[in-house]
């Protein structure tokens, strides 16, 4: 069996519907900073939507980045572990130590256009094997041997996850 | 039939099966998809149905600020220290202090750098990731705000500022300006010099393309040494 090494990215969409908590609070809280920040770029024009700003202001593209810091307090309190994806005994097990805020829309007149985007980038996992629909992954630790016994995972690949780099070991 | 096997033993490994079918029932993190299975088990468990959390809703999602509201924005920047202390006041209530309102400042470092900018033509030094000399107060009864900063260099076609945006307490904007420099003889700006870069090729007020039309209300008022630190106080007014 080959044994390959991935690294995951999950796409966590947040907007208006959201109905956890942290999302909630992340909605918000990129919602006000959206207004205040795309300000510096729609004054003396017309434009109060992403798109329209992204198209017709210069520099506007640096909006997600200064918008980005109003929510990295949300994202520490993760404590690197990556939310929602569950191995299949309920626990959270994906850990990251990247992630990458983006705007998908958003509009300074109108908070039910605000959707935003949280991506995480996950450490490096072996993967075994997949049984039935599940994958099983171990954490990649480079010095280990493999033929020692580790601690692994198996969880389903679902909507939103994606395998973000593979590499075959030889 | 071997993963069939290693299926069978994770699901009884898992307590009991009861668990799994209470678990389905209020299944929040469900993928669209549910085939099932022809496993004899009467638990009617599919195979691509996760199992709902059994922990606790971990992290405990508390009320954060956006990491600009801080008073100290030096975050590592080296340069002689400079107080900002802006008084709001608003031009629709007979100039009296505005409270509760949102002010954003930022500059540019030593070396003429902002963050969050860079890479590019107009800046050279890549420093799109860090967020230094930038933050948020609210103004106090008072209308002031007070920040901890360093004595900003200068860049190629521009007067030493400081960028400032006004908002009411939801987020609106109500004035975007810059805070500008005295300059000559005797001033902080003679004093710190334009750091190692020196003042050959500096844009004083008088040619700067923002201040140049008038910079009166702009004009900061500022003490202090090179050794002691440097004290800047402005006060604006907006209409709110």
């Amino acid at each position: 069996m080959s044994n390959r090494v991935i690294t995951l990215c999950y796409r966590k969409i947040i907007d208006i519907n959201a109905a956890k908590q942290w999302d909630k609070l992340v909605f918000e809280a990129s919602y006000m900073e959206f207004k205040m920040q795309a300000q510096n770029y729609s004054g003396g024009t017309a434009f109060t939507s992403y798109a329209d700003l992204l198209r017709h202001v210069p520099n506007a593209q640096a909006i997600a980045g200064m918008v980005m810091p109003a929510i990295t307090g949300y994202v520490q309190q993760f404590a690197n572990i990556v939310p929602d994806i569950l191995n299949n005994v309920g626990k959270r097990f994906l850990k990251f130590n990247r992630f990458q805020f983006e705007i998908i829309n958003s509009d300074i007149l109108d908070k039910t256009k605000h959707q935003v985007a949280v991506n995480f980038y996950t450490d490096s996992l072996l993967w075994h094997d997949t049984v039935d629909n599940f994958l099983l992954v171990s954490d990649h630790k480079p010095a280990a041997i493999i033929d020692e016994e580790m601690l692994s995972n198996l969880f389903q690949l679902q909507p939103y996850v994606n395998i973000h780099t593979i590499k075959n070991l030889q | 039939m071997e993963r069939k096997n290693f299926l069978k033993s994770l699901m009884v490994g898992a307590v009991s099966t009861s668990v799994l079918v209470e678990a389905c029932k209020k299944d929040t993190t469900s993928p669209t998809t549910t085939t099932t299975t022809s496993t004899s088990t009467s638990s009617g468990s599919t195979t691509s149905c996760s199992v709902i959390e059994t922990e606790t809703e971990g992290p405990y999602p508390t009320h954060t600020p956006a990491s600009y509201v801080r008073s100290d924005i030096t975050d590592g920047r080296t340069g002689y220290a400079l107080t900002v202390k802006i008084t709001v006041n608003n031009s629709n209530n007979s100039c009296n202090a505005l409270s509760g309102a949102l002010v954003d400042i930022w500059h540019c470092d030593a070396e003429g750098n902002y963050s969050e900018y860079g890479g590019s033509g107009t800046q050279a030094t890549n420093y799109t990731t860090v967020h230094f000399l930038r933050g948020r107060q609210t103004t106090d009864a008072n209308g002031l705000v007070t920040f901890t900063s360093i004595f900003p260099g200068w860049y190629t076609g521009r007067a030493t500022h400081i960028h400032v945006h006004v908002y009411n307490s939801a987020g609106t904007s109500l004035k975007v300006t810059q805070i500008a420099f005295p300059e000559g003889t005797g001033t902080a700006l003679a004093a710190v010099a334009g750091y190692t870069k020196g003042m050959t090729g500096y844009t004083y007020n008088a040619t700067d393309g923002v201040f140049s039309d008038g910079y009166a209300l702009e004009l900061a008022t500022i003490t202090g040494s090179t050794t002691a630190g440097f004290a800047l106080s402005i006060s604006m007014s907006v209409p709110a």
